[in-house]
């Protein structure tokens, strides 16, 4: 099969890559392009372990393929935290919203979204924004604390 | 699992790859979860997004085209007006499945779960099949589960909703929790009532049989009537009788139909007629 070649802006610089047609997002983003914060769950679309946002989407890169990356603006966990926009995972931090961790950034993904359009989420509008991502440790409470702080730190009230 | 990945850019291209035994997909949200449980393996994938056509229009029903995504429906203003639509897209998946997914792609797939193909009975939407662009009432085009009214060379090009003026809806989705899930049983309801008597009513049904059902002579009970507790209870129970459900991982064939008549009750009793 013939490899494909694609262009994207990853984490904010364009890159080039030969992909083979049936490579999924998720496994060209690991692998090939070292971004390990994009895990693998249940490859089914149902755990979220996986997002990523393109074009300003959250979306499963396990239900992508790679060549679907091609002239898209895609964004991981790396470059959220190289960009500077650290106060999503120091929420998490600070509250304990973090166990096992394997979650955790699909959830910081899918947070940042929504605060980049609502900084000020009431508990139900962060319930309906992280019900595709699944954390088998917490049971929820403290990430959604999580999230109403980031908010209030990107807000900048004092918390 | 390997496979080649087609692009094309036109409608024809689309239908030529399609008559060869290319899988379409837009979103992947059903083909992609298909293939890695085996159930489906194409030698070719074939990508609708570079085809281009218009998101949404509203001026004359609502036309949901194949790319078009559920965020794209539930963000659009012009949408805003069909709200027992809106209240169905928000119980789709999950927000990276909205993000993704397409209604197009949903009534291809024909799941008697599908959540927006439950919607298309209640709006008497016609699907529009490419590449002639004939149209096909949803009833007729649903043949059963996973099965549509589609030759080799033909797909989904869109579909239209008509839209429900002056209706009273209500929806409800049973499943295991909120999001995520694959309903027991589903009930979308809409009535239009006139000076305290029903002058239409369209009631519909997911996962209780192979496709999405209507019963149209039992619909006709209400036409006239003024909606009194006691006629819904006695419809309810002949809903019960009529829809024919299965026993799956999810739940019994039983407790779907107990079900499908209290989901009628319920519906009754929360939208204050």
């Amino acid at each position: 099969m013939i490899a494909i070649k694609i262009s994207f802006k990853l984490n904010g610089k364009w890159v080039e890559a030969d992909v083979e047609p049936y490579k999924r997002a998720l496994d060209f983003l690991r692998d090939d392009m070292g971004m390990t914060s994009v895990k693998e769950g249940c490859s089914e679309g149902e755990c979220g372990a996986c997002t990523i946002i393109v074009n300003g989407r959250n979306v499963h890169s396990c239900l992508m393929l790679a060549v679907e990356l091609d002239g898209k603006d895609v964004w991981t966990l790396e470059g959220i935290i190289e960009s500077g926009e650290t106060y999503i995972s120091e929420a998490y931090a600070d509250v304990g919203a973090v166990q096992c961790g394997f979650c955790t950034p699909g959830f910081i993904v899918s947070t940042k979204v929504l605060l980049d359009e609502n900084p000020n989420p009431k508990e139900e509008d962060i319930k309906k924004a992280l019900e595709g991502n699944i954390c088998r440790c917490t049971g929820y409470a403290r990430i959604i604390e999580a999230v109403k702080e980031a908010a209030r730190r990107k807000r900048g009230d004092a918390s | 699992m390997k496979f080649n990945y087609a692009a094309p850019v036109t409608l024809e291209e689309l239908s030529e790859l399609k008559k060869g035994g290319g899988k379409l997909f837009s979103g992947g949200t059903d083909l992609f979860v298909k293939m890695r449980a085996g159930v489906l393996k194409p030698d070719l994938v074939v990508d609708t997004k570079k085809v281009e056509t218009p998101k949404l229009e509203c001026d004359k029903g609502l036309r949901i085209y194949m790319n078009t995504t559920y965020t794209d429906i539930l963000k659009s203003g012009c949408a805003r007006k069909y709200s027992l639509l809106m209240k169905i897209l928000l119980e789709v998946g999950s927000p990276q499945i909205r993000n993704r997914g397409t209604p197009v792609g949903n009534l291809g797939n024909a799941s008697p779960a599908g959540d927006f193909l439950l919607s298309t009975y209640v709006y008497d939407s016609k699907v529009i099949v490419g590449p002639s662009m004939r149209e096909v009432p949803v009833k007729n085009f649903v043949k059963g589960p996973g099965k549509v009214d589609l030759s080799d060379e033909e797909f989904i090009y869109a579909v239209i909703l008509e839209p429900l003026e002056g209706y009273t809806t209500y929806y409800e989705k049973v499943g295991r929790r909120n999001s995520m899930v694959i309903s027991i049983a589903s009930i979308a309801v809409a009535l239009k009532i006139e000076s305290g008597v029903i002058e239409d009513a369209r009631i519909a049904y997911g996962s209780v049989g192979p496709t999405v059902v209507r019963f149209t002579d039992l619909e006709e009970k209400l036409i006239g009537e003024r909606p009194k507790k006691e006629l819904f209870e006695s419809l309810a129970m002949e809903y019960s009788d009529r829809v024919k459900p299965i026993t799956d991982v999810r739940a019994s064939a039983e407790y779907r139909k107990k079900l499908t008549g209290n989901l009628l009750i319920k519906a009754y009793l929360n939208m204050n007629l």
